[in-house]
C-alpha cells in the first residue's frame, strides 16, 4: 500500500508543479497516472521513485515515511520512456546490470541465471548477445522492462513507456506488461497522456490536473461517472459534447433542442439546480438516431468512418457536435436524421464545472 | 568521362592547394634526405644521411626524452583531465566560469606561456619554489638542472594539455542521457560503479580521440622546449626533443640532409605509434 499525501513540490523557479496531491495505491494494483503534459505526472513519479525531494508532504510505503529513504532501497524499478537501455553493453548485460550492482549483488553466474529467467518471459532470448541499438523500438521496450523485473522489486514505476512505439506494437506491449505485472502480483504506476492506454490496461485510474488527483477511480466508474467537467471533457474519444442551457421552469432549454427535467432520474441529481446556466454534457453515443420520437432534427455535414462505427458532425446550437452511429446505418454527409438523446447517460454541470447531474 | 572532368574541375582548388603545401613539402623532405648537406650543391648519398642521424646519441636522447614525455603526459594528462570534467559536470553552479578558465591556457600562445612558466619557476625568485620553501623544501632547480630539465617539461605539458581535453570531454559527458543515472541510482549503483560502468565505457570514443590527438602532439614537442630554456634544449642539450632535434640539424648546424633524414624518422614513428594505438583501441571498443 504506497499513501501519498498533501504532497507538494515548487521547482526552484518558483512555478509549483503539485498542489497538495493526495493519493493511495493497494498492493498489486496497476494505476495509471493520466494527465495532459505539464499536470505533474512525472515529477510525482520521479519523487515516488526518490530521485527528485518534495517541497512539503509525505510519502508512505506500508505505513512508513520513505521520504528518507533514497532511491536503491525503496524496492522500486523504473523504465522511461525513450527505455535507457546502455548502448554499450548487450542485451544480457542489461538485464544483469541491475543484480551486478547495489547491496544485494549477485554473484555473476547467479545474475545471469536471473536475467535469462526474465530475458525469456519477455522473449528476448534470440537477442541476448546483440547491443540495444540493433534492437527495433519494440525489442528495446522489452530489454528495459526486462532490466526492471528481474530487479523483482515491489513496485514498478513506468512513465510513458510506449510512446516511442507504433500503434499495434503499444497495443501488443500494455497487454504484455498488464498481464507480466500482474502474474507477478507487483504494485504498477503507469505515467501516461493516452485515454485508451488508461482505460484498457488499468485497475484504477488517477486523472491529474494541474497538480491534484480530481478523480482516483475504476476506468469505467470514470468513464460513466465523472467527477466533474473537467474529467468529463478529458475522457473519452470522440469527446462529449457539451452544451450550454439555461434553467426555465422543470426544463432546460437552447436555441436547437430541450430536456425535459421530469424525463431524468431523480435519484441521480447530486444537488439541486440553483443556477440560471448549466452545461449539458451528451457523449456522442448517448445522441440515439430516433425517427419516431426526435429531440431534434439535423443536417449531417461531415462523416468520419471509424470502423464498424461512424462519427457523425451536425450542428447545434451553432456548435459542431457528434453522434457515433453504427457503419451499417450507411448515413451519408448532407443526410437529415432525427436525434433523440439517452436521458440516463447525460451529465449536468454548473458553469463552474462541478457535477450536478 | 565529361562528368568526371567536371569533378576534377571542382576538386581542383582543393587539390590544387594539397598538392602545394602538402604534398610536395613532403615528397621533398624525403628528397632532401637522401642529398648531401649542402643546398646548392647537392647530391644523392643514399642513406648516409640516415645512418649518421640513426648513430648520433643526441638523436637517441632526443627520441628518448620525447618517448617518455609522450608517456608520461598523455595518460596523466588525460587522467587528470577526466577526473576534473567529471568533478566539474557534476558541479553545476560555476561549470561555465570553470569551464573557461581551464580552456584559457589552450588560447594563450605557448611562447607566453612559457615565459610565465620561466617565472614561476625560477630558482631564487619564482612563486614555486617560494611555496615549497614554505614546508622546508630546498628550492628545486627546474631551469638548470640537467637532471630536472625533462620533468619540467612534463609537468609544463601536462598543464598544457588540460584544456583542450577538459572541454572536449565536458561536451561528451553532456552528451550521455541523464536517465542512465537514474536507472543506475534505482538500481543501486554507487557513484563509483555509475562512474566505471556507465560513463567511462560511453566515453570511450572521445577517450580515442583524444588519445590520438594528444599523442601526436606530444611528438611534435618543440616550442615549449624553446620558450622555457630560453632558446636552449635545457643545459646540454638535456632536454632535447625530436622536432627540437630537427631544428638544430636545420637551422643552427645547417646540416639539411640529416635534419629531413631525421623528419622522415619521426614521421614514420608516429605513424606506426598510431597504427598500433588504434588497433588496441578498436579492440577495447569493440569487444
Amino acid at each position: 500500500m504506497i499513501k501519498i499525501e498533501n504532497l507538494h513540490k515548487v521547482f526552484d523557479n518558483k512555478y509549483e508543479v503539485l498542489k497538495g496531491l493526495n493519493l493511495s495505491i493497494n498492493e498489486g494494483e496497476l494505476l495509471c497516472l493520466l494527465g495532459a503534459s505539464g499536470c505533474g505526472k512525472s515529477t510525482l513519479l520521479n519523487i515516488l521513485a526518490g530521485l527528485m525531494q518534495p517541497t512539503s508532504g509525505d510519502i508512505k510505503f506500508e505505513g512508513c515515511s520513505v521520504l528518507n529513504t533514497p532511491p536503491k532501497d525503496r524496492d522500486i524499478a523504473l523504465v522511461f520512456q525513450n527505455y535507457a537501455l546502455y548502448p554499450h553493453m548487450t542485451v544480457l548485460e542489461n538485464v544483469m546490470f541491475p543484480l551486478r550492482v547495489g547491496k544485494n549483488r549477485l554473484s555473476k553466474e547467479q545474475a545471469k541465471k536471473r536475467a535469462y529467467e526474465y530475458i525469456e518471459v519477455t522473449k528476448l532470448e534470440k537477442f541476448i548477445n546483440k547491443r540495444p541499438h540493433k534492437l527495433s523500438g519494440g525489442q528495446q521496450q522489452s530489454v528495459a522492462i526486462a532490466a526492471a523485473l528481474v530487479q523483482e522489486p515491489k513496485i514498478l514505476l513506468l512513465d510513458e513507456p510506449l510512446n516511442n512505439l507504433d500503434a499495434t506494437l503499444r497495443l501488443k506491449i500494455r497487454e504484455e506488461i498488464r498481464i507480466l505485472v500482474k502474474s507477478m502480483n507487483i504494485t504498477t504506476i503507469f505515467v501516461t497522456h493516452d485515454q485508451e492506454e488508461a482505460l484498457s490496461l488499468s485497475d484504477k485510474i488517477a486523472l491529474v490536473q494541474d497538480g491534484h488527483v480530481v478523480q482516483l477511480d475504476s476506468p469505467q466508474e470514470i468513464y460513466l461517472e465523472p467527477a466533474n467537467l473537467f474529467v468529463a471533457k478529458f475522457m473519452g474519444n470522440p469527446s462529449m459534447n457539451l452544451f450550454i442551457m439555461r434553467k426555465q421552469g422543470n426544463r432546460l432549454i437552447s436555441n436547437d433542442f430541450k430536456i425535459d427535467l421530469k424525463l431524468l432520474t431523480p435519484s441521480k441529481f447530486k444537488d439541486e439546480l440553483f443556477e440560471e446556466d448549466f452545461f449539458v454534457g451528451i457523449r456522442p453515443e448517448y445522441f440515439l438516431i430516433a425517427p419516431n420520437a426526435p429531440v431534434f432534427t439535423t443536417n449531417i455535414i461531415q462523416k468520419e468512418l471509424v470502423g464498424k462505427d461512424c462519427i457523425l458532425h451536425f450542428k447545434l446550437n451553432k456548435k459542431v457536435a457528434k453522434i457515433i452511429v453504427s457503419t451499417n446505418s450507411r448515413v451519408v454527409e448532407g443526410n437529415k436524421i432525427s436525434v433523440g438523446i439517452d436521458y440516463n447517460n447525460i451529465h449536468i454541470f454548473t458553469i463552474d464545472g462541478r457535477r450536478v447531474y | 568521362m565529361r562528368k568526371s572532368l567536371k569533378a576534377w574541375f571542382l576538386l581542383s582548388p582543393a587539390l590544387i592547394i594539397i598538392i602545394l603545401f602538402n604534398l610536395l613539402p613532403l615528397a621533398r623532405t624525403v628528397f632532401l634526405s637522401f642529398q648531401s648537406s649542402s643546398l646548392n650543391n647537392s647530391h644523392f648519398i643514399g642513406l648516409e644521411n640516415y645512418i649518421t642521424v640513426l648513430t648520433d646519441s643526441r638523436f637517441h636522447q632526443a627520441i628518448y626524452n620525447t618517448a617518455i614525455y609522450a608517456l608520461a603526459v598523455v595518460p596523466i594528462g588525460l587522467i587528470i583531465s577526466l577526473i576534473i570534467a567529471a568533478i566539474l559536470y557534476d558541479f553545476k553552479k560555476f561549470q561555465v566560469v570553470f569551464e573557461v578558465i581551464f580552456f584559457m591556457p589552450y588560447i594563450i600562445s605557448t611562447v607566453a606561456k612559457g615565459s610565465i612558466f620561466r617565472l614561476l619557476l625560477n630558482e631564487d625568485y619564482g612563486i614555486i619554489n617560494n611555496i615549497l620553501g614554505w614546508f622546508n623544501i630546498m628550492p628545486i632547480n627546474f631551469l638548470d638542472d640537467p637532471e630536472i630539465a625533462l620533468l619540467t617539461i612534463i609537468i609544463f605539458g601536462i598543464w598544457s594539455s588540460l584544456g583542450f581535453n577538459i572541454v572536449i570531454l565536458l561536451s561528451g559527458l553532456r552528451n550521455l542521457n541523464s536517465q542512465y543515472y537514474k536507472m543506475a541510482s534505482v538500481c543501486g549503483a554507487n557513484k563509483f560503479q555509475q562512474f566505471w560502468l556507465i560513463t567511462l565505457p560511453q566515453l570511450l570514443p572521445i577517450i580515442t580521440f583524444l588519445l590520438t590527438v594528444n599523442c601526436i602532439n606530444s611528438f611534435r614537442i618543440y616550442t615549449e622546449v624553446y620558450t622555457i630554456f630560453n632558446g636552449k634544449a635545457g643545459i646540454g642539450y638535456s632536454a632535447i626533443t625530436a622536432v627540437y632535434y630537427i631544428y638544430d640539424k636545420f637551422y643552427v648546424v645547417n646540416r639539411y640532409g640529416e635534419g629531413m633524414a631525421a623528419a622522415v624518422i619521426l614521421f614514420m614513428l608516429i605513424l606506426i605509434f598510431t597504427i598500433i594505438q588504434n588497433l588496441i583501441l578498436r579492440k577495447l571498443t569493440r569487444r
